[in-house]
């Protein structure tokens, strides 16, 4: 596609990168047909391609954000489906977030929505004071029909009804493997996760000790900067992430590290960008191999020896998480894991379309995301599962709390099968810790 | 590419219009601010490009009524959109016109197995129709290579085809019926879930007028029982003309194969290093797909085969599994986005008879060389449907005008050895030109007559299909 | 009158100065009566073009049908919508031509697989009501140059113009042919059996059922055509789905299977019979319903019931005894009082009637082309 872009603009490395961008498009449309948004809202500025040629437009004439691009920049989920349907290789990726970076520095939003993203940029990344705003939004619930704001609303609505005590396993320390040891890997325990569901973390340990690895959880390391890198504060986003090249890094150069592991695919699909967000800083170069070594614990899974599971009386709907399939372009490695196990794994219609939850979309847009989030429970309901299995803590929750099927995680049910414990959210105890 | 000057007291007249519309439509179906309306100012042929007075999403036929007979009462020019996937610009917009965009309306009505149709709203995507049987194993067999995003609205304005109407036929010899709103918004209904009804054929006017006669909103379309199985087989040759001879001699021994398709050097080359599908680096490459029981495979294969290797190809592949069959698509499948990662590019689909393959695509070799813009092909060859993509760089000045020489120099030719301007695309904006090439001015005189009875004030996607000068005498002489 | 070059015909319909009954080879006069001086199309004949490794054929109008049919099978292609004659039926004689059997889009029972008439007409040279000598369309096989006036002239019978060449895509003429024969099967069942049949994987290319078969009982007739033992394949199959709506068989002597279908085709078992002969095109499912309503002696289903063949008592108007059931009705033959009392061609909603009108009006403005035929 033609682009109209200065010499002097092009000096700055977001414009050029989103030149680049921008010149691989050929405005064919197909991203449109499996864009989430687009499904629900039928217009052509709700879908990637529309996305694109506003961008375009702004970042051409570096025009002041007007309320309605805005709009429709924010009504995008990041799911990322559209570069997996893209016959050209454009990378959206990475023009959006350019994009939302440019709106967060060059346009001023209404009130209540930056105090909205200024409390969700402080809560969620810090696991204490999520946990603590949980137990408030806990107490809060009830009230929750007072609420003038959809939003609050929504947020009141999603928080969990139970929230676990804080797991030591997510202290820095270093598991041993119970086998010879094959891997020495470093587990990312996250951050909203870590205050939602502790037995994720949990069943990861256990089964990659099982399967021998040692599994580090490195000192300084944290949130992924993911929440707020969708929000467009850059240097928010940046500084956390910061703390987990500095973090990693030390460990590689330290006892050395075959892989980062992470079991919530949206931080994954940034860890993995760091090399990209980072390419004019000074830590490019650590940020790079970071991303090189970063992996979803399904992908480590495949390079460990999995025992073959007993067929079990069991049918697990897969739900395929937007920054797994499209994000990470990892799509068939659960499944086969799952089967390997034993387990009966069937998928729901429209598989790659999002759940809506999307990081804090489901708190930002609660009208779509719960139109999304019925599709997606009516699909997966469709093929009658025992469970749903996810990849992603975010979809587990968002899943979770429109169906009356127990959602676990991936890693959760293959810990089950190789001699971990039942999952709790199937019935099974609490594991003592 | 020069449009109609905006009807200035059109455009005086768009806050009356939007409030108007805004009375017949949800707020959000009225897009109307600069800012919004830019994202609808072309389509796929993004060369061509002015945004609308507005654009509106209207969820049904009323809705749709309601719209037309407004801009009708007040002389608004209407583009209707289906997916805005068109590679020949045909919904772009003129300054003074209402976009009418059918992406909300895409609800199946009514699947009928023992009758073999499925009724949907237009605005549904063509793959999806099939989606809607496929649990049943039925399919829509249309299949455009846009089938993904491109909607049946849009479908039946283009007559759309596809690799496998050489058996199946294209979007015509499947449609059964249509539910259409004219200009005057009257909603009428043309065939219907019986074939060939007497009378003049209005719906085969319909199909392939390029949203010129009325906005067809619902489409009675006809489905079949999927085939047992399918497999293709890649032959590759180190000429044009062998490869072309061997089409043909395919066809001459009674096999009727799904899909021909074609792919010459350039292309090879480019998906090759673009998908990696493990082509051989060769003159010219057919992928050959046959259908039927696995007993039936084997039959038609072997025939192809036979034929096949009578001209010496380079390298023969036959697939065994689903996994070889996708790695054989898939390099075709990703010929357009690779010729993308090489530069833009403008795809024009002429179509020739057969046997002057070799030719054109020698001529078209030769005018590459001349114009100094590269080009690469690929196309459905058992129907003579090219596709040559020729490369250019939008933001170098001038280059867009070289191109579209170019490419106006292989239509003409592809008329010339007694082919036609376009085959699955359209004329658009893009070939609108060109049609004196192929028709005389009685020819088109008799085409837009029909327009005459069914738009009257030539408000339907004005400045397309019919050179700009005789559709404006028309316009301005109802006005 | 009887041109022999396009340019003759032309200046004859430039010159005209009152109306004329346009004929092809005189072997279908379907439609009202029409007065006026006959001009006859058969003098324009000959193939112009044929190029059987690109399926395509080109002839001008008054070309015989049977020479066109000759000349494909020399190179075991066919033109593959079966076109039915009409000679039997209506007792008429002469030869059918190649702009007849466009101008009255005539089809036959491979419709509901290959497609009509109309779907394998490529291009068309026309003169209209004007004399203007005018084309459509092309050789190639797929076109979407323009507006698609190939198909409004397909079934036009001639009353938008006088047509001068019609090219088309053919087919190979399949290796060899098998028909599954289902006997005793009342006609709601019959229609089931043909649906099942229809919707199969095995590429049916002719369902038909008549009620009183060659025997006397009802038989049911599904037909696949093909290599050789891909035929043998999908016959059996069909054999096997099909047992379970009653006792089946497979024909397989070429000679008996092609005087089947052609019997069917050209409805010769309603020809030497008294009586009007109606067509209808309604939704197969409704076949078996709309039949018993129509009070008709005989009934032939074709399209796998989509197409009623009924013989009917003279004069009388079986749109009356429709009941509701959408579909189109044409009176194929009946005595002229009958045509001009009776619509012949099933009468369209006020709004499409106003856009064929205005059609009309465009190519003919004088009203001088076969006046009355279409009504």
């Amino acid at each position: 596609m033609q682009t109209n872009f200065t010499e002097k603009q092009l000096q700055d490395p977001g414009t050029e990168r989103a030149n680049e961008i921008l010149r691989a498009c050929v405005h064919c449309g197909f991203c449109t047909a499996t864009c989430p948004t687009y499904q629900v809202l039928g217009d052509e500025l709700d879908s990637p391609r529309g996305r694109i040629y506003q961008i375009k437009d702004m970042l051409e004439n570096e025009r002041v954000p007007d309320a309605k691009t805005v709009k429709h920049v924010d009504r995008c989920l990041s799911c990322l489906s559209c570069m997996t349907t893209c016959p050209s290789g454009v990378h959206y990726m990475h023009l959006v977030d350019h994009a939302r970076e440019y709106i967060e520095n060059n346009y001023k939003r209404p009130f209540s929505d930056r105090a909205l993203r200024w409390v969700l940029a402080r809560i969620l990344p810090y696991p204490t004071r999520f946990r603590l705003a949980l137990l408030g939004a806990k107490i809060g619930r009830p009230f929750a029909f007072l609420m003038p704001d959809a939003r609050l609303k929504a947020m009141l609505e999603m928080a969990p009804k139970h929230i676990p005590p804080v797991s030591r396993n997510d202290d820095p320390q270093t598991f041993a493997s119970e086998q010879p040891r094959k891997m020495r890997v470093a587990l990312m325990t996250g951050c909203a996760q870590r205050a939602l569901n502790t037995d994720i973390n949990d069943a990861t340990i256990r089964l990659l000790k099982r399967l021998g690895c040692d599994v580090v959880i490195a000192k300084g390391a944290g949130c992924c900067g993911a929440l707020t890198h969708h929000m467009g504060k850059t240097d928010e986003s940046h500084a956390t992430a910061a703390k987990n090249i500095r973090a990693w890094t030390a460990e590689m150069d330290g006892d050395g590290l075959d892989a980062i592991v992470i079991n919530t695919s949206g931080c994954g699909t940034t860890v993995k960008d760091y090399g990209h967000m980072f390419r004019n800083d000074p830590l490019a170069a650590d940020a790079k191999r970071v991303s090189d070594i970063a992996m979803d614990v399904s992908e480590l899974l495949m390079q460990l020896d999995l025992p073959e599971g007993e067929a079990k009386d069991m049918t697990v709907a897969y739900h395929a998480a937007c920054s797994l399939q499209h994000g990470q372009k990892i799509k068939t490695f659960p499944k086969d894991l799952l089967k390997k196990a034993g387990y009966t794994v069937v998928e729901p219609a429209d598989s790659h379309l999002c759940c809506g939850s999307a990081g804090t979309y489901n708190l930002m847009q609660p009208e779509i995301s719960k139109e999304l989030k019925a599709r997606k429970v009516q699909t997966l309901e469709a093929k009658n599962p025992d469970v749903i299995a996810a990849g992603n803590i975010g979809c587990m929750m968002q899943i979770g709390s429109g169906t009356g099927v127990p959602v676990v995680h991936t890693v959760e049910l293959l810990d089950w099968a190789t001699g971990g414990p039942k999952p709790p959210a199937l019935g099974g105890a609490p594991v003592l810790r | 590419m020069e449009m109609p000057t905006p009807n200035a007291s059109v455009v005086a007249k768009k806050p009356e219009l939007v409030k108007r519309l805004q009375e017949v439509l949800p707020a959000d179906a009225v897009i109307h601010e600069e800012a919004e309306t830019r994202a609808y100012e072309c389509d796929a042929l993004t060369a061509y490009r002015c945004p609308p007075l507005a654009a509106v999403l209207p969820a049904n036929t009323e809705e749709v009524s309601a719209v037309l007979k407004i801009c009708h009462d007040m002389g608004v020019p209407v583009v209707p959109r289906g997916a805005g996937t068109s590679l020949a610009g045909g919904s772009l917009p003129t300054a003074d016109s209402v976009i009418l965009g059918v992406s909300r309306m895409n609800d199946v009505l009514e699947t009928d197995y023992e009758n073999r149709f499925i009724r949907v709203q237009t605005g549904r995507t063509n793959l999806s129709v099939t989606g809607a049987v496929e649990e049943n194993d039925f399919f829509y067999a249309p299949d455009p290579s846009s089938q993904l995003a491109c909607a049946i609205a849009g479908n039946v304005g283009m007559n759309s085809g596809g690799a496998h109407c050489l058996k199946y036929g294209v979007t015509t010899n499947n449609l059964m019926g249509v539910k259409m709103v004219l200009m005057d918004g009257t909603v009428v209904e043309l065939g219907g879930e019986h074939l060939d009804a007497g009378g003049l054929d209005l719906l085969g006017v319909v199909c392939g007028s390029e949203g010129q006669l009325g906005v067809v909103t619902e489409a009675t379309l006809r489905i079949l029982h999927k085939p047992e199985g399918a497999r293709p087989v890649l032959i590759a040759f180190d000429s044009n003309e062998v490869a072309g001879q061997c089409v043909s001699d395919i066809i001459k021994a009674g096999v009727l194969p799904v899909a021909i398709e074609f792919m010459d050097r350039p292309v090879i080359r480019a998906s090759e290093a673009f998908a990696g599908a493990g082509y051989p680096d060769c003159e010219s490459l057919l992928i050959i797909e046959v259908e039927g029981s696995e007993g039936e495979i084997a039959e038609q294969l072997d025939k192809i085969l036979t034929i096949a290797r009578s001209h010496n190809p380079v390298e023969l592949r036959e697939s065994t599994n689903a996994d070889e069959s996708a790695r054989i698509w898939l390099g075709r499948k990703s010929a357009f986005g690779a010729m993308g990662q090489i530069n833009d590019y403008m795809c024009l689909d002429g179509t020739i008879p057969v046997n002057q393959l070799p030719y054109v695509l020698r001529r078209i070799g030769e005018m590459s060389q001349q114009y100094g813009l590269g080009v690469g092909n690929v196309f459905h060859a058992g129907d003579g449907n090219m596709h040559p993509l020729i490369l250019f760089d939008a933001n170098k000045p001038g280059d867009l005008e070289l191109c579209e020489r170019f490419g106006a120099d292989i239509l003409k030719l592809c008329v010339e050895v007694g082919g036609c301007l376009t085959g699955e695309h359209g004329v658009g904006i893009e070939k609108r030109d060109l049609m004196v090439d192929q028709f005389d001015p009685d020819d088109l005189d008799i085409q837009m007559a029909v327009k005459d009875v069914f738009d009257p004030q030539w408000l339907l996607n004005p400045a397309k299909v019919f050179p700009l000068a005789a559709s404006e005498i028309r316009r301005i002489a109802a006005e | 009158m009887k041109p022999q070059t396009e340019a003759d015909l032309a200046e004859i319909i430039a010159g005209a100065t009152a109306p004329l009954h346009v004929q092809g080879g005189g072997t279908r006069p379907v439609g009202g009566p029409v007065t006026g001086e006959l001009l006859e199309t058969g003098g324009i004949s000959g193939i112009d073009l044929y190029e059987p490794g690109a399926l395509t054929l080109v002839a001008k109008a008054g070309t015989p049908v049977s020479e066109v049919e000759k000349v494909l099978a020399a190179e075991g292609q066919r033109l593959p919508f079966e076109p039915m004659d009409h000679r039997v039926l209506l007792g008429t004689s002469g030869e059918p031509t190649v702009g007849g059997m466009a101008a009255a889009n005539v089809s036959g029972p491979r419709r509901i697989q290959a497609g009509a008439c109309r779907d394998f007409m490529l291009g068309v040279r026309f003169v209209d009501g004007m004399g203007r000598v005018l084309k459509n369309g092309g050789r190639v096989m797929k076109n979407v140059t323009g507006y698609d006036l190939v198909k409004l002239m397909a079934g036009s019978y001639g009353t938008l113009g006088v047509m001068t060449e019609v090219s088309f895509k053919v087919l190979p003429e399949p290796e060899t042919g098998a028909t599954v024969l289902v006997s005793g099967l009342d006609d709601a069942r019959a229609v089931e059996a043909m649906s099942a049949a229809l919707g199969s994987p095995f590429d049916v290319s002719g369902a038909a059922h008549l009620p009183k078969g060659p025997e006397g009982t009802p038989v049911t007739m599904i037909r696949i055509e093909g290599f050789e033992k891909s035929v043998a394949y999908r016959s059996g199959e069909l054999k096997t789905r099909l047992s379970t709506f009653g006792d089946v068989a497979v024909e397989t002597d070429a000679g008996k299977i092609a005087a089947l279908w052609k019997g069917l085709r050209d409805v010769e078992s309603f020809a030497d019979r008294p009586g009007d002969v109606w067509r209808l095109s309604v939704k197969p499912s409704d076949a078996p319903a709309l039949g018993a309503a129509l009070g008709a002696e005989e009934l032939i289903y074709d399209w796998g019931g989509g197409l009623i063949w009924a013989l009917a008592e003279p004069g009388r108007d079986l749109r009356t005894a429709m009941g509701g059931i959408a579909g189109h009705a044409t009176l194929i033959r009946a005595a002229a009082e009958t045509r001009k009392s009776i619509p012949v061609f099933q009468p369209e909603p006020a709004p499409v009637a106003a856009l064929t009108q205005g059609v009309r009006a465009k190519f003919d403005p004088r009203g001088i082309l076969n006046p009355g035929l279409m009504g």
